[in-house]
């Protein structure tokens, strides 16, 4: 028969209940598993942030001892001894090759051989450390090289010649003086090529020893620019400026320019290649 | 109340690991300083590490490449220190930058040179590209002992201003040398 209104049960209303029970209970569940999760990941955090915790406060007492024995020396004794004799030797050892990284740095460095000495020559353009060079000496019976990696156009054997017998050290500063010119103009060349390539016009023409340089460049003028030429030699193959300049203009150029390739003439006879062209981009602008 | 705590966890966890970081660099940092062990100290360890050898057996052949390695190394540095007449009494260093390939330390070095003394400071800049490892050096400054020489100060505040360690060591030897003999034929006369 058909159920009065007053009452709650309806079939309907019996399966809309039922639903709702059981979506009550699976939410019931979700929020359980969430929770369980939640507190799974907040202990595992709390596990972390403790762990952490242990290991800055070692370093920080590591680092407190450090600063102790460095300012007052207090404890000499048991500090070594907590460090072990391996730990000591290592120190060394590292400290040393440190002070052998800063011989590097001054331009002559070296090992001691068994039949002698292998010298180090280190070259560099002002900040930039550039390419080293070795050379293994025999000092018995006399001093003579034995090997090298002096590049072949370096005048080694008359430098040798003539220093080498008599005074050791004036035969590395002469051959370094060589090595550090070569490294320079070669490092000058390089950097022109390398940042200034929009304003040159084909290659850039050289010798192995770099003391030759010849190129074309652009120079504006106006809204036109006018191809120049340029030609440096370096008579001096111990200085990194060059002896000689000639800058023309290769084509019939307004009488000005004319001024301009004396002007820039000039400039390469006193300032490095890389930084004139520099120069000339900044007064440009 | 629950994701709350989880960000203060992991707040905290940042926070300890970036102070971990921070004093791991100042404990490197700290043992750079060439001074940290004394000669005593070094000493010391050297006669233990020899006990240390004649106790055991093992392990043996790596502890003696280790006294071995350290008198080869002693032995360059002094070879060298005699040759180039330059000695280099104190050196410390600090990283002041580090990435992937890159790291930049603060140098803070004095020493002599035959009897003239000078201090350097310096940034050096380290670069992995590939094989090759760029150095440059920047940001130098130099203390000199005879700086009232206006052409000393010249030629300093010249490399100074290039980050020129190297041609101030080529020239400092010699300027070194001319300036104790100055200082001998001045003492002679007195």
């Amino acid at each position: 028969g058909k159920m009065g209104e007053g009452r709650a049960y309806s079939w309907d209303g019996v399966f809309n209940h039922l639903e709702m029970l059981e979506a009550q209970a699976h939410e019931a569940g979700r929020k359980q598993e969430e929770k369980k999760q939640q507190e799974e990941k907040l202990a595992s955090l709390k596990e972390r942030v403790e762990e952490l915790r242990i290991q800055r406060d070692k370093l920080q007492a590591k680092v407190d001892l450090q600063k102790k024995r460095l300012s007052g020396k207090e404890g000499i004794m048991s500090d070594a001894a907590e460090a072990s004799a391996g730990a000591v030797l290592e120190w060394k050892i590292r400290s040393i090759k440190g002070m052998l990284q800063l011989f590097y740095l001054t331009g002559i460095s070296g090992k001691l051989t068994k039949q002698g000495v292998c010298f180090s020559i280190s070259t560099a353009y002002e900040g930039t450390y550039l390419d080293s060079y070795y050379l293994d000496l025999l000092t018995k019976p006399a001093v003579r090289i034995h090997r090298h990696s002096v590049p072949v156009f370096i005048p080694l054997e008359q430098i040798a010649k003539r220093y080498l017998q008599t005074d050791i050290r004036r035969f590395l500063s002469v051959l370094s003086d060589h090595l550090n010119a070569y490294a320079g103009r070669r490092y000058q060349a390089d950097q022109l090529q390398e940042h200034f390539s929009d304003q040159l016009e084909g290659s850039l023409q050289r010798n192995s020893l770099c003391n030759l340089l010849v190129f074309n460049y652009k120079v504006p003028s106006g809204d036109k620019t006018f191809p120049f030429s340029a030609r440096l030699i370096y008579r001096d193959i111990c200085c990194s400026l060059p002896t000689e300049v000639m800058v023309s203009s290769t084509v019939k150029a307004p009488e000005h320019l004319e001024e301009t390739a004396a002007a820039h003439s000039e400039l390469f006879r006193h300032m490095a290649l890389h930084k004139a062209f520099c120069t000339f981009s900044n007064t440009e602008e | 109340m629950d994701i709350s705590m989880c960000q203060v966890y992991e707040d905290e966890i940042k926070s300890l690991e970036e102070e971990i970081k921070l004093l791991a660099e100042q404990y490197e940092d700290i043992q750079q300083e060439s001074t940290f062990y004394s000669e005593e100290e070094i000493l010391m360890a050297i006669k233990a590490f020899q006990s240390e050898l004649q106790g055991e057996s093992n392990g043996c052949e790596s502890q003696s490449d280790l006294k071995a390695q350290l008198e080869s190394l002693e032995a360059d540095l002094s070879f060298l220190m005699k040759f180039t007449c330059v000695q280099f009494t104190s050196h410390s260093k600090r990283t002041i930058e580090r990435h992937r390939n890159r790291t930049v330390q603060k140098h803070r070095i004095s020493g002599k040179c035959h009897s003239l003394s000078f201090q350097l400071e310096f940034q050096l800049l380290e670069m992995q590209d590939k094989e090759k490892v760029s150095t440059v050096i920047s940001d130098l400054s130099v203390v000199m002992e005879s700086g009232e020489d206006s052409n000393v100060s010249k030629f300093l505040s010249r490399n100074e201003e290039h980050g020129d360690l190297l041609t101030f060591f080529r020239r400092l030897s010699s300027y070194a040398e001319w300036y104790e003999h100055r200082r001998r034929t001045f003492l002679h006369f007195k």
